[in-house]
């Protein structure tokens, strides 16, 4: 692996690069409407772009899979049906400075995006996005990337890692692709990786302090408490608003729909959806096999630490923990997490249990 | 072509299996689609009413018949309303196929019992109709067909075609208080059928499917009999999307129906969290 | 709060109630909290950070809730008002909820943030507030407090948009809705949304695409705060539970600043009292009618 430095000019310059040559560059920029948060917006000039601040209100994942898109185009004719074809190529995109959960999140979701069946119009968008990452130092008490394998520092899911060091950035190249970007530039000398390294340890000591590494047998251990009491009472104050699947980085369930634009022509529609939401799985008949809040927010948690580690061998969650500062009712993964890690340590040792506390 | 993108298909006839339930003949408009379509008994398909949405079916038809597919629906909601206003020669779309299959492969040599009730014919039939085709590589086959009333019996065409046959024997039933003047058939409900017209479990599968009320008070009949839960096959149905995987909806517990079924033993089933 | 935690051990302990659902110290701030055993009920608390409306907790489609048994909910005056609305419109009963109301000196706007009430800190609701002492109770707890202070920031908006021409506000609602995501986290967390199917999810005929585009986002929000007209109580749960943090409330602000001028009515805390647009009346303002 080669690790090169950028200096503040260099990246400056790259950007203009990017953006003269058509290439959307998207980093974290000052919202609009409160200049203390941070969204990932398209720029133009790095002079546009706060990195580093703090993390992102929205994640990565509108890039990747936008909230609504478009899969076929649809005519009615005299003689029939006419479909137009959507393209499954992007144009290219370089997202800056972005956290390693965001990054790593795609990495998680490229295997159900590419189970059996691949989903052109993801992993389009993959194939024309090189991802350079930032060190994470702003995390908060919310934060538990650690806990789910990765860190302030991970390399999933990126091309890039950049650290702060004296003068602009030490960058570790992880990929052809972030080696196809950044080859220009010179190596980073030893000062600049003992420093970088030093920076990333103390980063991964802040958030490892947040929550314990989450272990291998809580997805099996999820799985056989399909049924424990505790489902009754840990989501009482959960609205189901679902907000916490629309800031998730890994949440990808979706709804397909059509669309009339005019009598004869529309679209069909695939649009972002959660499991949260009370008519997620009801039937034509009526029936809905989930039909109380419990029983969704139990299935959120099963899908994330359980279903998916089982199929994929990844779990769906990289610890950034905005559906805890995006709900509305109160409710706290890392901490519920806490808790059921260890109800389930507990419960080997044969104690009793009793409505959550959380 | 992104995977959601459906196959064209014309509607060749439309058959009114009851008042609500009606069955489509489907072809491909693409010739090539049309010679290289390929499916197994038991897996479905999105199908698809431009402008309206996408519904799930089984493929109704055999994978023995080609050059058509075929599927029943009820008109329940959007997107079957819609299927029910368009005429022979209109458009729909197609999506599939998707999920796994009956073992029709694993049940040769040996009997087959099929049980079905209601509308619950018509993933069964597919399977019947596959075996049917291939008659001589099987043992005994037995179809036992109910439903609430005459009037609610599926694939009347069917149900004669196969009274006329030596080779398998034909129980149908309606529930007591369905029966017409001239009803020649059983008056009992299923599990009363079944005890009826099966004697022995021995190399023998079974393929059941129906109201979920139905297979409820049918799987002690079986188990009974002495079928084992790994021989007894059905079919769940959830709401889907996607029918491939990704969106996330049709899970139960780690069980995605649209990749892991539909089509699981009764012993899987018992396994499932009771989430459906 | 002694005083409030003694009243909720003894309704839970005599029987009364078998839940309360009040304010509780979270791990990011004041949560919900939901109290069935009398020995936890010291963990209610009520100060100028518990801006949630529990009110939202009563809607009977929340069963794992409603499972619980009786509740009583704690609730300052603009809460109350929404447990009227609820009472008005059948959704509850009154005798079958107790009303544990908290005299109240207003809150905080962003309490993850603030901790003294200032007329920039203090929630734009708070000003003027006529109900800090709630009549709609079962219990009257607390003290009251000092009348906080004015945060004239939502009114202002709410002039500057009236001051623009209609196609202005178009565009400026346009551009506000473009971050809506359809998450509908607005509808859920509302008291007042209690719709077992919204209209929105109707798919016979599909009134509103339920996708993220323009059309549809103006469709979905203009459906709902006029569906809200009139009964809307200005809790501000819309705009708190936004994952995009578009201004919700200013566009619920909007339309009860209309009702209030058409109708001289604002949502009430007697649910006696008909909402304007639940009720005809032969003298009705037809000026409209052209």
């Amino acid at each position: 692996m080669t690790h090169r430095f950028l200096s503040h000019a260099s990246l400056t310059a790259l950007v203009a690069e990017l953006v003269a040559a058509k290439t959307r560059v998207i980093a974290p920029v000052h919202a609009t409407d409160d200049p203390e948060q941070v969204d990932y917006r398209p720029i133009q000039t790095l002079e546009d772009a706060a990195l580093g601040v703090r993390l992102t209100r929205g994640s990565l994942k509108e890039f990747f899979l936008p909230p609504t898109e478009v899969l076929l185009h649809y005519k009615q004719t005299k003689e029939g049906i006419e479909i137009r074809e959507v393209p499954t190529v992007a144009p290219p995109q370089v997202i800056l400075g972005s956290t390693p959960c965001d990054a790593a999140a795609l990495e998680v979701v490229d295997k159900v995006m590419g189970w059996d069946y691949r989903d052109e119009l993801w992993f389009g968008r993959r194939d024309a996005s090189t991802i350079v990452s930032l060190l994470c130092a702003a995390m908060d008490s919310t934060c538990f990337c650690s806990a789910t394998g990765l860190g302030p520092d991970s390399f999933r899911g990126s091309d890039a890692l950049l650290v702060p060091v004296q003068g602009g950035y030490l960058a570790h190249v992880i990929t052809p692709k972030g080696e196809a970007l950044l080859q220009g530039y010179a190596e980073a000398d030893e000062n600049m990786k003992a420093s970088a390294e030093a920076l990333q340890g103390e980063a991964r000591q802040k958030v490892e302090n947040n929550l314990t590494a989450i272990p291998a047998e809580f997805s099996a251990w999820l799985a056989s408490n399909f049924d424990n009491p505790i489902w009754k009472t840990i989501a009482l104050r959960c609205h189901g608003c679902g907000a916490c699947a629309g800031v998730c980085p890994t949440c990808h369930c979706f709804d397909i729909v059509d669309e009339h634009d005019t009598a004869d022509e529309g679209v069909r529609r695939r649009n972002w959806d959660s499991c949260q939401t009370s008519k997620f799985t009801l039937h034509a008949s009526g029936h809905n096999p989930r039909g109380s809040q419990s029983e969704r927010f139990r299935q959120r948690i099963q899908h994330k630490f359980s279903i998916y580690p089982s199929r994929f061998a990844e779990i769906l969650c990289t610890g950034c923990g905005r559906c805890t500062r995006a709900c509305p009712g109160g409710m706290d993964l890392p901490k519920l997490l806490d808790e059921l890690m260890t109800l389930a340590k507990t419960e080997a040792k044969g104690s009793d249990t009793q409505g959550s506390s959380l | 072509m992104n995977i959601y993108q459906p196959h064209l298909m014309r509607i060749r006839e439309i058959t009114d299996e009851t008042v609500d339930t009606r069955t489509l003949k489907l072809e491909f408009q693409d010739s090539k689609v049309a010679e290289e379509f390929q499916f197994s008994a038991g897996q479905f398909g999105e199908y698809s009413v431009f402008g309206e949405g996408e519904s799930t079916f089984c493929i109704a038809s055999p994978p023995t018949r080609t050059g058509y597919i075929e599927c029943s629906f009820k008109a329940s909601g959007k997107v079957t309303l819609a299927l029910r206003r368009l005429a022979v020669g209109d458009t729909l779309g197609f999506r599939g196929p998707y999920g796994n299959h009956f073992p029709i492969e694993e049940m040769k040599g040996h009997s087959v019992v099929f049980i079905a009730g209601g509308i619950g014919l018509a993933p069964v039939r597919c399977a019947i109709l596959n075996v049917l085709d291939l008659r001589d590589q099987f043992k005994d086959v037995t179809i036992i067909y109910g439903a609430r009333s005459v009037g609610d019996l599926v694939y009347k065409r069917e149900l004669e075609e196969w009274a006329q046959r030596s080779d398998l024997k034909l129980c149908l039933a309606v529930d007591p208080g369905g029966e017409t003047p001239d009803w020649k058939g059983l008056v009992a409900r299923i599990p009363t059928a079944v005890e009826q017209a099966v004697s022995t479990a021995e190399d023998t599968f079974a393929v059941i499917c129906g109201p979920p009320i139905m297979i409820k008070f049918t799987l002690p009949t079986l188990a009974k009999l002495g079928f084992p839960g790994e021989r007894i096959y059905t079919t769940l149905e959830n709401r889907m999307k996607c029918g491939l995987g990704k969106c996330g909806r049709c899970n139960i517990g780690p069980t995605y129906v649209c990749k892991d079924g539909p089509v699981f033993t009764a012993a899987q089933i018992r396994e499932l969290p009771q989430e459906f | 709060m002694k005083e409030l935690q003694e009243l909720a051990r003894k309704l839970l302990n005599d029987g009364t109630v078998k839940v309360v659902i009040g304010y509780e110290e979270g791990t990011r701030g004041v949560r919900p909290a939901f109290i069935t055993d009398a020995k936890q009920a010291d963990k209610l608390i009520f100060d100028k950070r518990c801006v949630q409306n529990l009110a939202a907790y009563l809607n009977p489609r929340r069963k794992q809730v409603a499972q619980l048994g009786t509740p009583a909910v704690v609730v300052k005056g603009c809460d109350a008002r929404a447990v009227a609305g609820l009472i008005r419109e059948k959704q509850i009963e009154r005798d079958k909820i107790v009303i544990i109301a908290m005299r109240c000196g207003g809150v905080l706007e962003n309490p993850e943030t603030d901790s003294e009430l200032t007329s920039k800190t203090v929630s734009v609701r708070c000003g003027g507030c006529d109900v800090r002492e709630p009549k709609l109770h079962d219990h009257l707890v607390g003290e009251l407090p000092p009348e906080p202070p004015v945060n004239n920031h939502r009114v202002e908006q709410i002039e500057a948009l009236k001051k623009l021409s209609s196609a202005d506000r178009w565009s400026f609602w346009t551009n506000e809705l473009s971050r809506c995501i359809r998450c509908h986290a607005c509808r859920e967390a509302c008291p007042m949304c209690f719709c077992v199917q919204c209209t929105a999810d109707k798919t016979q005929p599909q009134w509103i695409d339920p996708s993220a585009t323009p059309r549809a986002n103006r469709a979905w929000q203009t459906m709902r705060v006029l569906h809200q007209a009139g009964r809307c109580v200005d809790c501000l749960e819309c705009e708190r539970a936004c994952p995009e943090h578009i201004p919700l409330g200013l566009l619920a602000s909007y339309v009860a600043d209309s009702v209030e001028r058409r109708f001289d009515y604002v949502a009430c805390e007697d649910p006696a009292v008909a909402a304007p647009l639940g009720v005809y009346k032969t003298d009705d303002d037809e000026e409209f009618i052209r």
